[in-house]
Order: C-alpha cells, then sequence, then structure tokens
C-alpha cells in the first residue's frame, strides 16, 4: 500500500447555515483546494446522511463536483450514518493507498437545521431497528440514557461526571472559533444551583440537555493524497496512518454485554495496528461524544484507561487541554457541533490542526500522533482513524 | 386472531433471534421456525423520554431492555411508575405507536 497524506484542509462553522446543502459541502472543498494550491482532483467523496430526506438533494457528490468546477473527476456519495464522514475518509485512503488514485477530496456536509429538533431528533432514528426499536419511539437519546442507567449501576459514573465532560468540551469550545455553541458552562449552573433543572432539563433519564449534542449544520473537507503531491503543498506533513472499521448488532438489546462497545475497540484497535502505535502513543483524540457517557466509554474501549475507569481519569483532569491526553479539544460533537454527515471529517480537520501546530489556544504542545472514533448508529458502525506527523 | 410479538428459532442450533434476521447470527443457517415469547422477564435497564417524535401526543413516554425468561432480549415501552433495574416485568401487546391511521402494535410491559 501507498502511504497517504493530508494536502489541504477546510472547514466552516458548526452552526445554522442558510445556503443550499451543495454550497455547504462546498465550501470547505474550496478553503482545502486554496491551501493546497491544487486546482484538479481525481476523485471527490461527499459524505452525508440526510440530503435525501431532509433537504431534497440526492446525488451530492455530483452536484458538488460540478459546483466545484472540478469534472470530470470521478464522485460518490458515502452514507454511513454519523459516521459518514470518516467513512468517506477511509474509501478516501483506499483510493490513494491502492494506487487508483493520486488525490481525493473528501468533503463532509450535513444541513440538518432545514428541520425542527424533534424533526431531526426522528430522522437520525431511523437508524434504528424499524419494527423492534423505532416504533416504540426509540430516539438516539433514549438508547443512550439506557447505557447511562447501566454505567451508573455498574461503574458509579454519576451525574456530575457526566457533567464534567460536558463542562471540559464547552471550555475547549471557546478556543475554537468554528465550534457551535461558545457558550462556558459551569457545574454550578448545569448541576448546583437552584435553576439547574430548568437550566438543564431531563431529556433521556438519566441524561439531561447538557448531556446531549446540538443539532448543527456544517461542512468540512480533507485532500487526499500521495507523499509527493503533499510535500508540494509546503504545509507539515501528516499522515493519515490507520483506518479500522467494525459493526455490531443493530439491536442494541441483541448485545452480548449492553455495558460495553465493541464495534469502537474494534476499529480503534485496527486503526492503531495498522499506524503501528499503541493507546499510549496518542497526544490527542476526538471521540464520538454524541451524549457525554459516550466519551467516558469510548476512551475506555479504546484502551486510553482501564474498563470502568474513564470517568476517574476525566475527574482528575486527564483528558483535559493540559491533561496526559486531552480529548476532544475542538469541543467535541457536545460543543463544537454534530452535524451528521460532516462530523468524522471534522474530527480529521481538528486531528490534523492539532499535528501540524495550529490550533491556536487549544493546541496540544508537540502532539504528534492523533485519533478519531466516528460512531454510526448507537456503536453498530464505527469507523476510527490514526494520523502521524511525519519529517 | 390473536396478535403476538414472535422469536425465530434457528432450525439448526435452536438459538432464538428477536427480532427476525435472514441468517442465523450464531451457526449461519437460514432456517428458522416462528415462536412464540415469553411474556415475563426482568427490567435491565430503562430510560424516561421527554423529547418525542411528533407522533406521540404524550409529555414523556418510558421505554426500558427487557431479558425474557428465556433469555431473549426485547427493547419495549414501559408502563411503570417508578421503575426499577432488575425488577419483574410482564408484558402485553398493544399499540405503541400511531401515525394517523396507522396503528403500530408492539409490547409494553407492566410490574409483575
Amino acid at each position: 500500500m501507498r502511504e497517504v497524506y493530508v494536502a489541504g484542509i477546510g472547514i466552516t462553522s458548526f452552526t445554522r447555515l442558510e445556503y443550499p446543502l451543495v454550497e455547504i459541502a462546498a465550501y470547505p472543498a474550496m478553503m482545502a483546494l486554496k491551501e493546497s494550491g491544487l486546482r484538479k482532483i481525481d476523485h471527490l467523496y461527499a459524505a452525508n446522511m440526510g440530503g435525501g430526506r431532509i433537504n431534497g438533494q440526492t446525488g451530492l457528490a455530483s452536484a458538488v463536483v460540478d459546483n466545484l468546477g472540478l469534472t470530470p473527476a470521478g464522485a460518490e456519495t458515502i452514507e454511513n450514518g454519523p459516521a459518514s464522514g470518516a467513512s468517506a475518509l477511509k474509501e478516501g485512503f483506499m483510493a490513494v493507498a491502492s494506487g487508483m488514485h493520486d488525490v481525493v477530496l473528501v468533503t463532509g456536509a450535513e444541513r440538518m437545521r432545514a428541520v425542527n429538533n424533534l424533526e431531526a431528533t426522528d430522522f437520525v432514528a431511523t437508524l434504528t431497528h424499524p419494527y423492534a426499536e423505532y416504533i416504540y419511539g426509540v430516539t438516539l437519546p433514549s438508547l443512550a440514557g439506557m447505557f447511562t442507567r447501566l454505567h451508573m449501576d455498574r461503574y458509579k459514573v454519576t451525574p456530575r461526571h457526566l457533567a464534567m465532560v460536558a463542562v471540559k468540551n464547552h471550555g475547549n469550545a471557546m478556543f475554537n472559533p468554528f465550534a457551535h455553541l461558545h457558550q462556558p458552562i459551569t457545574l454550578e449552573g448545569i448541576l448546583d444551583s437552584e435553576d439547574a433543572a430548568t437550566n438543564n432539563p431531563v431529556v433521556a433519564d438519566p441524561l439531561r440537555f447538557f448531556d446531549c449534542c446540538p443539532v448543527s449544520d456544517g461542512a468540512a473537507c480533507l485532500i487526499l493524497s500521495t507523499a509527493e503531491v503533499a510535500r508540494k503543498t509546503g504545509k507539515p506533513m501528516v499522515r493519515l496512518s490507520g483506518v479500522g472499521q467494525a459493526t455490531d448488532t443493530l439491536c442494541v438489546h441483541e448485545r452480548d454485554n449492553p455495558l460495553e462497545l465493541p464495534a469502537v475497540r474494534g476499529a480503534a484497535a485496527q486503526s492503531l495496528k495498522m499506524a503501528g502505535k499503541k493507546p499510549s502513543d496518542v497526544d490527542v483524540a476526538e471521540l464520538h461524544d454524541a451524549f457525554t457517557i459516550l466519551e467516558i466509554v469510548e476512551s475506555e474501549e479504546c484502551g486510553f484507561f482501564k474498563k470502568g475507569e474513564g470517568h476517574l481519569a476525566l475527574a482528575k483532569g486527564e483528558t483535559g487541554l493540559k491533561g496526559r491526553l486531552p480529548i476532544n479539544t475542538s469541543g467535541g460533537l457536545k460543543a463544537k457541533g454534530h452535524p451528521v454527515g460532516a462530523t468524522g471529517v471534522g474530527q480529521a480537520h481538528e486531528i490534523v490542526l492539532q499535528l501540524r501546530g495550529e490550533a491556536g489556544e487549544r493546541q496540544v504542545k508537540g502532539a504528534k500522533t492523533g485519533f478519531t472514533v466516528n460512531f454510526g448508529g448507537f456503536g453498530n458502525n464505527v469507523v476510527s482513524l490514526c494520523f502521524t506527523r511525519e519529517k | 386472531m390473536q396478535l403476538d410479538i414472535l422469536g425465530y428459532q434457528c432450525k439448526k442450533c435452536q438459538t432464538i433471534s428477536y427480532p427476525y434476521r435472514t441468517l442465523c447470527r450464531k451457526c449461519g443457517h437460514d432456517a428458522f421456525d416462528p415462536v412464540p415469547l415469553p411474556k415475563k422477564g426482568k427490567l435491565l435497564t430503562f430510560t424516561q423520554l421527554f423529547t418525542l417524535p411528533g407522533d406521540f401526543e404524550v409529555n414523556d413516554i418510558t421505554l426500558g431492555i427487557v431479558e425474557l425468561e428465556n433469555g431473549v432480549r426485547m427493547t419495549a415501552q414501559l408502563k411503570i411508575d417508578a421503575p426499577k433495574m432488575g425488577m419483574a416485568v410482564q408484558g402485553k401487546v398493544e399499540v405503541v405507536r400511531q401515525a394517523g391511521y396507522d396503528k403500530c402494535r408492539g409490547m409494553v410491559f407492566y410490574p409483575r
């Protein structure tokens, strides 16, 4: 396999965007093309989950490749639920690694705020089993609520631990100009004060409002290429050194152990192995914290902390910006936002910034190995990526 | 006709799947017998959900995962005032969702 490098990156603000989905997808691609100085690509992948259902836009990749004047390059839309972004990067990786293409542009985009929050939640809930889950009113927050209750019972995770994830990630997002929520929060405000129940109402007991990510519009792009092309851009050399993917049962109730996320474990182990790294080599990680509990459990499944100890490491500050392993320096899905099809590319964008040393006030000093987990469904299709800074 | 929620027992390894799958998850066999599922079980976990899809005209619903007496698990609605993990429950098939004239029937569990 050939080595695969990042030749250019771009991102929009994750927020409410009043533009057509095609233009949202094209904008970060334009930034990445400008940054890299490239004017031609071999192939384009557009990651998106809901364009057909909520924006009336199918065939997104075909529209974007034309909008950017990049025809006749090949183009495909990749849909893998909320893991569409990392899946599209995986496809791009394979295209360059195999020798089929030299330059591949991967843009992830979503425009979910075109509908109200309840419709957006319902649209994401169509990921669940149609008659064994969905008809009952099951949504992703409800699956996360049931999962959280099991962890509270078994490992003594408390509402305070969950709130600590939210406080940390909202704090990190204050240093990220592209984040959706620039709203510093405190344990006092969302947990301890008289107004906490109003500020932070129950969504899916025991999860509260600030345990859940916002519904966002947004897009992010990476251009993947051979080393030769990437070197010409003059940017620090960042290699996509590992990709991994694993699946699990669609119905959460069919999992052998409902406390575990084996697809996260499998995907993470594969991407680290391909990169020749151990969990302890990772300097900075973006984990899929659509719900606060997920950051904690994923940090264990990836091997960063022992099973049942992720919340203890969090409470000690080990995952903070100045900690041993900063997690979700961008603000994570929790505060940076979660435009579902764009999220995996957005996570990779943050890691590339960190490895280039371009992350500003949230820079993790000397970061050389970065890692992402992008979680589709409720842990039933997970893609993990590993990036390394090369000389 | 009595409405019921069925499991699917693999004709080769006897594993019961719920919901239906085309190939057995355990042995890969492709033939199943529909079998009634026990209505008694214990509650593994639950949540009270306040952000509901638009076709639910109630303030909140309670959802849970129940392990039935034969070990098969299912996700279902609960009509239990103060659910507790591990409590004994009894299921009944009822309308769980209505979108326009379409009524979806599923399992609803009560305290036992």
